[in-house]
């Protein structure tokens, strides 16, 4: 069967705060890089599956963010197929 | 039920790591907890109590507890549902309590058992904390994990985490929970104060909530560990100890 | 292309050079003629796989070829009666009662840690808990030791191919709080260091401790002919390939590329079920040995185990489970890949222990078996790949490098009184290596287990101070507790060796001291530059002997420990740096003391004679002065003081106490003040000037809040011993006032110092 990757990227929502990326910005200023206004942390999900139906396949990945990658009480995701 | 008879069982997979405390604390009460490893688990039949321990499960990967979670909701969620129908007790520390927000179990509210509408985010410091921290119980005495401990009593509880923050869904959701009787405990300050901010909140949780229990009072969860102060008595008698106290008092009056 | 390649050694010299350096074994010269020799008797050339693992065991890492000399003639012949199978193993055993012994095992990660600080700092947890629970024990507590250079460091400074100190410091916080954490085992001590000379050298040492029934004791070697060896945990990769052959060498600017397939990676969450099911399979007596897989990986262990067994091992090199495929044979043999651990079975046995391994979903394979001839065989898909005698393979070369003295320092410096006091004190109170160090403690769980009794940080909620030592009360129903320490001064080592190395062993004994715990064992981690180099080599014998020179008087040993030499980069060798964990044991952990004062109107006693010694103190090195005389130790005196001070607090006459280390008293003071936010007024009596006197850091010195009830019961105790000791004053107040001769030297608010104190490190680290 064929297999294909799938990208699933899941981000905080807005207005959710993002410790990790405002510490990552304040070191990347102490690094000099003056021109840093926003960080944000996203994690990024590359998941190879077997597909041979596209449709089925798709709604599949979107149960697999809804049950696991996500919180969605904070998280925003897109999938890339 | 007599204390001896309560059967508590403390569930672990890889990366729990606090099982051997929540265990010794239920020991040395005199109630018969056991370890059960996920993959040998069978079934909740023959407990009274579901201890979710702190640690890591899974590593913490893709989220605090998520992992975890799914793996139970995978194999045993309707026998969690009955077991909270039924009036029995889940706890979760810590870990734990990351694990029961994403079951849906916290805060629970009677119509949503088991949607998702907590989160436990990121510290605001953004990095793990070792911390003592003080904690005031606000609650009305509703919580079967807290019944012994008067209301307004203030304890010494040591916190480790990296995600504490409980975020709601909806900010009207805190005054439910307000409502409801289901916010147990709040960070404060020495003097007793709960609108401190960092250090004495340690994660920069909204209205400084560090405990929370669903809107029966059979499930509670809180990010500091009593099991790490069972014997360090505050000035007013009390220890982390009230906590398995209370629920292995519950259980015996109620079973 | 095949998997197996011969080497002919019968080369010219030149030739022989060159073949080291591109088999990456790290052989020298005369190393490459005795391994030609052997084969020639053996009437063939070596395969590369035969090569690779005399390169792994012959290095320094593994054979301590360059240190062992100098350890066995100066070190190793002491004994204590609490002793039980100390020096031989990954971790030395010592009796904690009747029933129990606790392990011990002190390591260093240096080089990986330089490369990728992460990585490296995770791993080396992971290897010091390895070492721990292949005797069988249980760990229940991490010490970790850690020294940079100063995170101020310009980066004009910085040589190429060298990293940031903030940036290695932090990832090195990072990596041992991510894996100590995540694997549940408290870091419970340790300590932070700054000196200039750790740029491009930073040492990451890693100390642990567990606890284990005495009849669950299990050791390092195969039990008899017929046994089974399994390797379980995680798979075999390239990854950690030459970690001990990298570990014996200098950095030099290229390593930060060439190096990276020497770092390991960690899975924590691979080592928390390893640890339970090894633990689970010894409990029920299912193995005759067992052993980690650290540096050399399985082509030390196997052989090892062999040998301490008295036989020898035949393995079948196409079972290890792998990581990647196509990894060729000697990769598979030399790789140092994490997360793995060695057990013999018996034949009978087996599924026995196989099944507790798929039960915590832990692989484990068969790979071989022993066998009565000492001789190591590998077969790999029915060829014989190698075929050597054991005892050649492993013992490897000693040598007893020549030394030279290095001209010592001027011990006669001259300097002015301050006019500020409190200035200097704040001063003190800010630099790096006296400020609190929260930032780095409050990261680790240093209580997970439940079992911390006594934390690093000690006093009011959020406005703790250092504790002088922690203490882990290991079993359910016991109430007896083990106190750890971790000291040594770089500053002391700088300007000399001999009297540092002495010091770090009364600071170690004066911490566990302070909290009521009677030093028990100790482990080292000798943390040196390039042992070719005769100054080198002076540093490390003046620092050796200068070890012996107090442990031979304490009525505790060395049970463990590790050497690490070439810690050297583009900008130098490291400070000279053996790092000492001490132990102590304390009979009832509920009489123990901890550092904050505890009431008003209390007397405050100092123990110990205050000297002319600042050689390498905070204040010599604020004023910028390099030289003066580094403190000196009188075992005699270190031994009297420290059996008098446990004796009184197992009375419950000490009410607090704190040992006097960097700052002397001054800073003493000021920490003792601000874990209660409790103040203290103070008349200094010595013969030395002002300064001096507050600022000497002379050892065998503590500070001790007394009920003035107990006064005459508390100094006939001292005296009864020949202690020396006098009162400087009280507690009360919220201020700490010093005065000498009429003068009143220092007076300052308890919050001001306790500001100065928490947030250096906080600000720079954020």
């Amino acid at each position: 069967m064929e297999t294909k990757d799938v990208i699933v990227n899941v981000g905080l929502k807005k207005g959710i705060s993002d410790p990790e990326g405002n510490n990552i910005k304040k070191a990347l200023r102490l690094l000099g890089f003056d021109e840093v206004e926003e960080v944000h942390v996203n994690k990024y999900f590359k998941i190879t599956i077997k597909a041979s139906d596209e449709d089925k396949a798709k709604e599949r990945v979107r149960e697999m963010a809804e049950k696991l990658l996500t919180n969605p009480v904070i998280h925003d995701y897109e999938i890339r197929w | 039920m007599e204390t001896k008879d309560i059967n508590v069982c403390v569930l672990r997979i890889e990366g729990t790591n606090n099982e051997q405390e929540i265990y010794d604390s239920f020991k040395r009460l005199g109630a018969n907890p056991s370890f059960v490893h996920l993959n040998e688990f069978k079934s909740l039949e023959n407990f009274q109590c579901l201890m979710i321990p702190g640690g890591f499960s899974s590593g913490d990967y893709i989220r605090a507890g998520a992992i975890f979670a799914s793996r139970i909701r995978s194999r045993f969620w309707d026998d969690i549902k009955d077991f909270v129908r039924d009036g029995y007790a889940i706890g979760g520390i810590c870990n734990g309590f990351q694990v029961l927000v994403e079951l849906g179990l916290l805060p629970g509210f009677s119509r949503s058992i088991g949607k998702v509408n907590a989160c436990l985010a990121e510290n605001d410091s953004a990095r793990f904390e070792c911390r003592h921290t003080v904690l005031k119980h606000v609650g009305p005495n509703k919580c079967v994990f807290t019944r012994a401990l008067p209301e307004n009593e203030v304890l010494v509880i040591p916190s480790a985490h990296a995600e504490g923050k409980l975020l709601l869904a909806d900010d009207k959701l805190y005054e439910r929970m307000e409502k409801n009787g289901q916010i147990v405990f709040r960070y404060c300050d020495r003097s007793g104060r709960t609108d401190c901010g960092y250090p004495w909140n340690p994660n920069g949780s909204p209205q400084n909530i560090a405990g929370i229990c669903n809107e029966k009072g059979n499930v509670f969860g809180m990010m500091p560990h009593p099991e790490r102060a069972f014997y360090k008595e505050n000035a007013n008698g009390h220890s982390g100890k009230v906590i398995f106290e209370s629920v292995i008092n519950y259980i015996g009056e109620r079973f | 292309m095949p998997d197996i390649f011969e080497i002919d050694l019968n080369v010219s010299e030149e030739r022989l050079k060159g073949i080291s350096e591109e088999t990456g074994t790290g052989l020298s010269l005369d190393e490459l003629k005795v391994i030609r020799d052997y084969f020639v008797k053996e009437g063939r050339n070596p395969k590369d796989i035969e090569l690779q693992a005399l390169g792994q065991a012959w290095s320094e890492h593994c054979c301590y070829k360059s240190s062992k000399y100098y350890l066995k003639r100066y070190l190793f012949n002491f004994d204590a009666p609490q002793n039980l199978f100390v020096i031989k193993e990954d971790a030395g055993l010592v009796e904690f009662d009747k029933d129990h012994a606790y392990a011990v095992a002190l390591e260093s990660h240096n080089h990986p840690s330089a490369i990728e600080p992460y990585g490296g700092a995770a791993t080396g947890i992971g290897g010091i808990l390895r070492d721990v629970v292949c005797m069988g024990a249980q760990p229940i507590a991490l010490v970790d030791p850690i020294f940079f250079a100063p995170p101020t460091t310009s980066s004009e400074l910085i040589p190429k191919g060298v990293k940031h100190p903030k940036y290695i410091f932090s990832g090195v916080v990072d990596g041992i709080r991510d894996y100590g954490n995540r694997v549940g085992i408290p870091t419970v001590s340790g300590m932070t260091a700054f000196h200039k000379g750790y740029l491009g050298n930073c040492l990451v040492n890693v100390g642990c401790v567990g606890i284990v029934k005495k009849k669950d004791i299990v050791y390092s070697r195969v039990g008899n002919v017929g046994d089974i060896y399994v390797l379980a945990g995680g798979g075999t990769g390239r990854d950690g390939i030459h970690g001990v052959t990298f570990a014996s060498k200098e950095l030099d600017d290229d390593s930060q590329v060439s190096s990276r397939s020497a770092v390991q990676v960690g899975d924590p969450i691979m080592k928390e079920p390893l640890i339970h099911a090894c633990l689970e399979a010894n409990e029920k007596k299912l193995l005759t040995g067992l052993k980690d897989l650290g540096g050399g990986g399985l082509s030390c262990v196997v052989g090892e185990m062999a040998l301490a067994g008295g036989y020898g091992a035949k393995v079948t090199l196409e079972n290890v489970h792998l990581k990647e495929k196509d990894l060729l044979p000697w990769e598979i043999w030399v790789s140092e890949s994490q997360e793995r651990m060695m057990m013999s079975v018996r034949e009978k046995d087996l599924n026995k222990v196989l099944k507790i391994f798929r039960k915590w979903d832990v692989p484990a394979v068969v790979i071989g078996k022993v066998i009565q001839e000492k001789r190591l065989l590998i077969e790999w898909h029915g060829e014989t790949i190698f075929d050597m005698d054991l005892e050649f393979l492993t013992e490897g070369p000693m040598y007893k490098r020549p030394f030279k003295k290095v001209s010592t320092r001027n011990e006669n410096v001259e300097f002015g009184e301050p006019e500020d006091y409190n200035g200097t004190l704040l001063s003190l109170l800010k630099d790096y290596n006296c400020a609190c160090d929260d930032w780095v403690v409050r990261q680790y769980d240093f209580e997970v287990r439940a079992r911390t009794f006594s934390p690093p940080l000690v006093g009011m909620e959020n406005c703790e101070t250092h504790a002088d030592a922690s203490i882990i009360k290991p079993l359910e129903d016991s109430e007896r507790g083990l106190a750890l320490t971790s000291d040594v001064n770089p500053h002391f080592m700088v300007l000399d060796p001999f009297w540092g190395a002495a010091s770090a062993v009364d600071e170690a004994v004066r911490n566990l001291v302070a909290v009521g715990a009677r030093p028990h064992s100790f482990a080292d981690c000798l943390n040196f530059g390039n042992p070719e180099k005769p100054e080198k080599m002076w540093e490390f014998v003046q620092a050796v002997q200068g070890l012996a020179h107090v442990i031979s008087k304490i009525g505790a040993t060395f049970v463990s420990g590790n050497v690490s030499l070439y810690n050297e980069g583009p900008a130098g060798a490291c400070p000279p740096t053996p790092t000492i964990m001490g132990i102590g044991l304390i009979d009832d952990v509920n009489k123990s003391v901890t550092t904050p004062f505890k009431g008003n109107g209390n007397l405050i006693y100092i123990i110990g004679n205050t000297k002319d010694e600042l050689g390498g103190s905070a204040y010599l090195r604020y004023r910028g002065i390099a030289g003066g005389i580094v403190p000196r130790v009188n075992p005699y005196e270190l031994s009297n003081a420290s059996f008098s001070l446990i004796e009184l607090m197992g009375k419950g006459m000490v009410i607090s106490c704190h040992d006097i280390s960097e700052g002397g008293i001054c800073c003493t003071l000021a920490e003792m003040c601000i874990g209660n936010e409790i103040g203290a007024a103070i008349t200094l009596k010595g013969k030395l000037r002002p300064d001096k006197e507050l600022f000497s850091e002379s050892n065998t010195r503590w500070i001790c809040e007394i009920d003035p009830n107990d006064r005459a019961e508390f100094e006939d105790g001292l005296r009864a011993h020949q202690v020396a000791f006098t009162i400087l004053g009280a507690t009360g107040g919220d201020r700490l006032r010093m005065a000498k001769d009429g003068k009143m030297l220092v007076d300052i608010e308890v919050k001001s110092m306790k500001e100065a104190w928490q947030r250096p490190l906080w600000d720079i680290m954020g």
